[in-house]
């Protein structure tokens, strides 16, 4: 665990004094808050911002961590991979930091857009409930930093990795419920919106902010990432050695 | 206990064999591990520090073996890639550090201090690495790696474009190291500076070792004294009295000669009824070069370049 956190501190050092990578994923959800949020003119509810801000902190999420998913083979090509992998250390603790370390970081730059939010008048909610939030985006940001780990390890190529992400991040965004409600979409999209891992994240979000307790998303997310990190783990075993 | 201990190691990539069949015993010496481009350097180097199964053989370190007890063996080396990676945005003392940390060594701030004053990084320690000079950057790497004082060293390419006086300083760590009762396994392709500082060295072609021994009595087995004619266009060895044609490497030949001035003018005869211009003629002494042309003969590959191998060994060694 010590080894772990030391190579979480690496990535979050080397993070924060990298000054343009640290606003420049905060861009886009504060223009989707401020413009979307705030400008669309919009029918089924009288306080949109309220409905697109578990949308967008899910997206913040999403964003950060399908960016990170190409840290690790970084590490790979430029040769750090093989430094730390000669190390006594546990080698999945190499595997594991990265995944620990996309998802705080994406729990952070949620938590800048969340003030963002409040700043342009969302409401405020109980202490119990943002930490029931955090710990919905918090096993959102593991299941996708772990998949797109994943993903980048087995295509080995990060030119194939940006595109790979640039083809899935909007419309996975736009396929799930972060924009409107199922009941004003088309049948087909609230089909394909229902199983989109972002809708289970947003829903979730939006039951805790509605009052509930929602066990069944939590569940879910947590039955999710179990599969994910085992298919990580063989891939990055088999890259490995 | 030996240091390093391998028995017919052996590599394939596909059916490519990149290492065949290699013997080693290595024990508090430098010990360097020579050969051209894709010889198997880099493979062989992987294989002794975990990174790499061997296909067959076997290879132990310290006495362990590095498929059964992988996280053994790493608790008693260190490795240093050619590819030279350190961390810009941190400082060097927070670059050595993390690897004390990683390594779990007791007094992880003291050894850091440590390392890095042996390695002469003290003055610069809080700078940024982005700052730091190439030759900087490895004694920072080195320092990475001595911060939990390994039994054994692996060195691959350490002085690889680098500057000569940051090459010679590298060098000269790695001496001290030595000193010190660490084991240290080096690749290079830099024969002139495995031979000023190697205990020993073995000379890798395509993946079999072809010559081992120590620089001296490795140059001692050249039979005469050696002459080196620079020359433009084609030369075709024939019987010359007494002299042996050892091998072309580029527009360079080498011959074995008696010793004395005979040979030379032979040799020199010779390729003046070929009508081949030649740009300079000496004696010298033999040089480790000498003795791996005499080993594996001429070093501009028969074979064309082969597109497919060349990316095969670039990918597995990524």
């Amino acid at each position: 665990m010590r080894r772990l956190l030391a190579y979480v501190g690496r990535d979050l050092t080397r993070w924060v004094r990298g000054r343009v990578a640290l606003v420049s994923h905060l861009v886009m959800p504060a223009a989707w808050l401020i413009f979307v949020g705030l400008a669309l003119p919009i029918r089924f509810t009288d306080h949109y911002l309220d409905f697109i801000t578990p949308g967008i902190l899910v997206l913040t999420v999403l964003s950060t961590s399908l960016q990170g998913g190409g840290l690790l083979m970084f590490d790979k090509v430029l040769g750090f991979l093989n430094k730390f992998l000669a190390l006594p250390a546990p080698r999945e603790s190499i595997l594991f930091g990265k995944i620990l370390f996309i998802t705080l970081r994406g729990a952070i730059q949620a938590t800048i857009v969340l003030v963002i939010a409040v700043l342009i008048g969302a409401s405020l909610y109980s202490p119990a409930q943002y930490a029931f939030m955090y710990l919905i985006l918090f096993l959102f940001g593991a299941l996708f930093s772990a998949a797109a780990t994943t993903v980048a390890l087995y295509l080995d190529d990060h030119d194939s990795y940006a595109a790979f992400n640039t083809m899935i991040s909007m419309p996975l965004f736009f396929t799930s419920s972060a924009l409107m409600p199922y009941s004003a979409m088309p049948g087909w999209l609230r089909a394909i919106a229902a199983v989109n891992p972002l809708s289970i994240a947003i829903d979730g979000m939006r039951a805790v902010t509605a009052g509930g307790m929602p066990l069944a998303p939590v569940g879910i997310l947590c039955i999710l990432i179990a599969g994910v990190l085992a298919v990580c783990l063989h891939v990055f075993r088999h890259v490995t050695v | 206990m030996t240091a390093v201990e391998t028995e017919a190691l052996t590599r394939f990539y596909g059916d490519l064999c990149a290492v065949r069949d290699l013997s080693l015993s290595v024990d508090g010496e430098i010990f360097g591990l020579l050969g051209p481009n894709g010889s198997g350097k880099t493979t062989t180097v992987k294989i002794l520090t975990t990174l790499l199964r061997p296909s067959s053989g076997s290879a132990r370190i310290c006495g362990l073996d590095v498929v059964r007890n992988g996280s053994a063996v790493r608790e008693r080396i260190s490795y240093v890639p050619q590819e030279m990676a350190v961390d810009v945005r941190l400082t060097g003392r927070e670059n050595v550090l993390l690897f004390a940390r990683l390594y779990g060594v007791p007094g992880p701030r003291d050894r850091t201090d440590e390392a890095l004053s042996l390695m002469g990084l003290s003055d610069r320690a809080d700078d940024r690495t982005a700052t730091y000079s190439g030759g900087m950057r490895r004694r920072l790497e080195l320092a990475q790696a001595l911060v939990h004082e390994p039994e054994v060293l692996f060195l691959d390419e350490p002085t690889i474009g680098l500057d000569v006086a940051a090459r010679m300083r590298i060098w000269e760590h790695i001496t001290s190291l030595r000193h010190d009762g660490v084991t240290v396994f080096v690749t290079t392709h830099y024969m002139d500076e495995a031979d000023r500082v190697c205990d020993r060295v073995a000379f890798l072609d395509r993946g079999s070792i072809v010559a081992l021994g120590s620089p001296a009595s490795l140059k001692a087995s050249v039979p005469g004294e050696t002459v080196a004619a620079r020359i433009t266009g084609d030369f075709t060895p024939r019987e010359i009295p007494g002299v042996t044609f050892m091998g072309r490497r580029g527009d360079l030949l080498t011959f074995a000669a008696p010793p004395g001035r005979e040979g030379l003018d032979l040799i020199q005869r010779e390729l003046d009824r070929q009508g081949i211009p030649v740009h300079e003629i000496g004696r010298r002494e033999p040089t480790l070069d000498d003795v791996f042309i005499r080993s594996v003969g001429s070093q501009d590959p028969a074979m064309p370049f082969d597109d497919h191998r060349f990316r095969l060994i670039l990918r597995r060694r990524g």
